[in-house]
């Protein structure tokens, strides 16, 4: 297990290297329009005084492999540079973003592992009862809705109908307010972004779960005289997790790249939108600096799914590779 | 299948969800209360609270870099420069200044500051103050977008270029005289002076620690920061109680950041902001909410909504450099056939009026219709167009429509795409992002484009100087006219206020008939104050006035 473990951790040098390499063509010349430095600006043209400063602290007139080496060499230093549009520190920057999103990607995937799962669970032990009509007509509604407009009725019920009706109300938006304590500002724009997620958790699990329920090895522990919760739980559910757990690694992996639409709607002050912003003005900076965190993030997801898949099925084991 | 009895209410109860969910949907905008109608007669201002203001995440709110609106708005609260600008009064008067002289071809300004004035940390303002402060713009270590507003200054191309630290003509004669000579006579740099940006700060302050500094910068405004600048939350600010000026009703500003304004709004709804924008599309049912502002300016209790103009125009830049739009006549029929009106009504659901000069209203000397072919006239279009050498369009090519895509500009092109054919000009149009849009117009490969120009100051030359001297990094027409570069020199040497303005007036209908750029509209104020705040007025260069509004209930 620990050979696999480490073998995979060095099979992350070269993706990252990949990775920062295929950014860095993005940025040679003529392969993505514009000139980042005359972006910042606006609509009013920049100073000379400043263009040439940026330049010449970003080593931008130097070919592209000095600078990727450059930057490589920065970034074994713990510098990720500046922005060229925020003028600030990326590092300070990246800090003060992404454990916003963090904490809101893994409130989002509590509640779509417990609400998915359990709703999978229900309705697949239940097929066919008023419990599994209800999960699968509820999961096809929450999969169609589109995840800005699910936001922005949650914010007219929750935060200004139910003020309006006297009801205990929720904030709209934002991740502090001197009204609310600070954990309820989780609340809606969590289960906004779990909304889709949760859904799909819920019919993955249904499905693989009335699958497993079809094999002739839970016939035989119900005929052994197991009680119907012990053979759910103890041969159908860990047979069936495997795809769940793969579906919500790739999630989680998704959710720490920033999720711009939830961000924008409930004004979190994620890494998301930051993403966006910078690649919209071609910040590289900031956009080399948050994929490097990204990539190692998914990357360490990743394993973590592969690692759990051991401890779900028996027959999986991670070792020497078997001549 | 066959449903078992009890999936039936399942499945009822789940239409009856939905059904629930759409009409809470639906009922968003219709059954809103409406506000009071007290009306400021007799109302008397009311010392306390807290302001809830709406803005975007700025770039900077340290004044060697206020480059935006969002970030001008907290600067111009933190700071105060030597002059403001009144916009009922449309004059210059005091501010950090007392008072001021000016040489007699404008040329050096020299001003007396206000004895006894303090940042907020308790250290005097003085003239060595300024003196820093201006340095420190311009210095391009510091990487300023802003440090052009002191292009006038003498020793100024010498701080950029690096070769020098101080700027030769910037003087603290004592502490309380700062003396600026300028390389050339410029009599509108007393509103210059105005911009925030251009504030004194503290040398101490900004030395011990310049990234504090400029998350919570000390100045000698009304306000002082109340904390720092909570990134892409919020900024706090609190009155500042050694101000040496009059001092505001209201006990601070909370600026709540938000990335867009549609969720600002929600807020707004539910009574978290005193002050917003209004998404597109929701201007009218806000004002049968809410009314609408006298003036279009200021906001009170049930006049809240504020439709005043903004310095701000939108307009085709032509290039004058292209083989078929370096002719007057063929620019001046297009400028003609465009319904600029149907573009303010349709797209802007009339939160633009159609521009029918360059300069935009709010700016003084403004004049009505100092472009003469910016209007709406088919016939004359025509008529223009023949002149041009292309009786109904016959013989001319097919022409390219750049502009960047997002921000609703590709409605405003389709618009002018139609109005283009009507007479028989047609027009594919282009479409790409921002920055290849951009290099396009630093390129001059492009025919026709869009852009939008906003103000600094309100003044003429921050439009005609920039957009229409020969050689200017924003003249994107590449407009080149010997007369109009030697009288916006001209305009710039006197000194008397209305024979200035005159001159501009005429620079303006020069370029006009010339047309290297086609108006199109004049951007408007769509925001809306709350029904506790009184007096609240936005300023048509987008200042809010925080030091006479006060908070009621």
């Amino acid at each position: 297990m620990l050979t696999y473990i480490g073998r995979r951790i060095l099979q992350m040098i070269p993706v990252f290297i990949g990775v920062t390499i295929l950014l860095f063509i993005l940025r040679a010349p003529g392969v993505l329009p514009g000139d980042p430095i005359k972006l910042i600006t606006g609509e009013r043209a920049i100073s000379p005084a400043l263009y040439n400063q940026i330049v010449k602290e970003n080593a931008l007139d130097k070919p592209l492999w000095y600078q990727y080496g450059r930057w490589m060499d920065h970034l074994f230093h713990g510098d990720l540079g500046e922005s060229y549009q925020l003028k600030r520190p990326v590092a300070d920057i990246l800090i003060e973003k992404f454990p916003n999103t963090l904490k809101l990607a893994l409130v989002a995937i509590l509640i779509e592992c417990f609400m998915g799962m359990a709703a999978g669970i229900l309705s697949a032990v239940k097929r066919y009862s008023f419990w599994d009509v209800l999960v699968t007509l509820s999961t096809s509604i929450l999969v169609s809705l589109p995840v800005f407009w699910l936001g922005m009725i949650l914010q007219v019920i929750f935060g200004i109908k139910f003020k309006e009706w006297g009801l205990p109300y929720l904030p709209i938006s934002g991740m502090t307010s001197a009204d609310f304590p600070g954990w309820v500002h989780y609340v809606l724009p969590a289960v906004t972004l779990a909304s889709i997620s949760t859904a799909y958790a819920a019919r993955i699990t249904r499905s693989q779960l009335l699958e497993v329920m079809g094999q002739d090895y839970m016939r035989t522990a119900s005929a052994k005289g197991l009680t119907g919760g012990q053979v759910i739980w103890r041969h159908g559910l860990k047979n069936a997790l495997i795809p769940v757990v793969t579906y919500l690694g790739l999630d989680l992996g998704a959710m720490v790249g920033g999720t711009i639409l939830t961000e924008t709607v409930f004004n979190w002050p994620g890494i998301g939108f930051q993403i966006y912003r910078a690649i919209l003005s071609r910040d590289w900076p900031i956009v080399l600096g948050a994929v490097v965190i990204i990539v190692i993030l998914v990357m360490i997801i990743n394993l973590l799914v592969d690692i759990s898949y051991a401890f779900l099925d028996p027959r999986i084991r991670y070792g020497r590779v078997a001549k | 299948m066959k449903l078992r009895k009890h999936a039936w209410i399942g499945l009822v109860l789940g239409i009856i969800l939905v059904g629930a969910l759409v009409a809470l949907a639906g009922c968003g905008g219709g059954t809103a209360t409406t506000t009071s109608s007290s009306t400021p007669a007799g109302e008397q201002p009311v010392k306390g609270g807290t302001l809830n203001v709406y803005i975007n995440e700025p770039v900077s709110i340290d004044p060697v870099d206020l480059e935006e609106s969002e970030g001008t708005q907290v600067g111009q609260a933190l700071f105060d420069s030597l002059t403001t600008f009144d916009y009922l009064t449309m004059k210059v008067g005091p501010a950090a200044a007392a008072s001021w002289d000016v040489n007699a071809d404008a040329s050096v300004f020299t001003f007396h500051l206000v004895p006894g004035a303090k940042f907020h940390d308790g250290t005097p303002v003085t003239a060595g103050d300024f003196v820093y402060a201006w340095n420190r713009l311009c210095d391009p270590a510091n990487k300023s977008n802003v440090s052009y507003h002191l292009a006038p200054v003498k020793g100024f191309d010498e701080v950029q270029a690096g070769t020098v630290k101080e700027l030769s003509g910037v003087k603290a004669i004592d502490d309380n005289t700062l003396e600026v000579t300028l390389s050339y006579s410029f009599a509108d740099f007393i509103y210059v002076v105005a911009h925030p940006t251009l504030a004194p700060v503290p040398k101490a302050a900004v030395e011990k620690d310049p990234a504090a500094f400029s998350a919570a910068p000390v100045g000698n405004g009304p306000f002082m920061m109340d904390g720092t600048w909570q990134h892409d939350q919020s900024i706090q600010l609190k009155a500042f109680a050694d101000y040496y000026g009059k001092k505001p009703n209201i006990d601070g500003i909370a600026f709540k950041i938000f990335k867009d304004p549609e969720t600002a709004f929600l807020e707004f709804k539910a009574g978290n902001l005193d002050w917003t924008m209004i998404p597109t599309g929701q201007i009218k049912a806000t004002q049968d909410q809410y009314g609408t502002s006298d003036d279009g300016y200021t906001g009170n209790p049930g006049k809240q909504v504020q439709l005043g103009s903004e310095l701000s125009i939108y307009y085709l830049v032509v290039n004058t450099k292209d083989d078929i739009f370096k002719n007057p006549d063929l620019r001046q029929a297009v400028s003609l056939a465009i319904n600029r009106q149907a573009i303010a009504d349709t797209v802007y659901e009339g939160t633009r009026a159609p521009a029918t000069s360059i300069i935009p209203p709010g700016i003084v000397g403004y004049e009505d219709g100092a472009f003469p072919y910016s209007k709406y006239d088919v016939e004359a279009a025509k008529a223009a167009l023949t002149k041009a050498g292309y009786p109904n369009g016959q013989g001319l090519p097919e022409l390219t429509l750049s502009c960047n895509s997002g921000g609703g500009h590709e409605d405003v092109m389709a618009l002018v795409q139609a109005d283009l054919k009507a007479i028989g000009i047609n027009v594919k149009t282009d479409f790409t992002e921002w920055a290849a849009y951009l290099k396009k117009l630093d390129d001059g490969t492009f025919q026709f484009g869009r852009l939008g120009w906003v103000a600094d100051y309100p003044i003429i030359d921050n439009f005609v100087y920039p957009l229409f001297k020969s050689g200017s990094a924003d003249n994107k027409s590449k407009y080149e006219n010997p007369a109009v570069d030697s009288a916006l020199e001209a305009a710039r040497k006197t000194l008397d206020e209305s024979e200035r303005i005159k001159a501009y007036q005429a620079i303006v209908k020069t370029v006009g008939q010339d047309t290297p750029v086609i108006p199109i509209v004049a951007y408007k104020h769509h925001h809306v104050t709350s029904a506790r705040v009184f007096n609240l007025i936005l300023s048509p260069n987008y200042l809010l006035d925080f030091q006479d509004c006060w908070i009621k209930g």
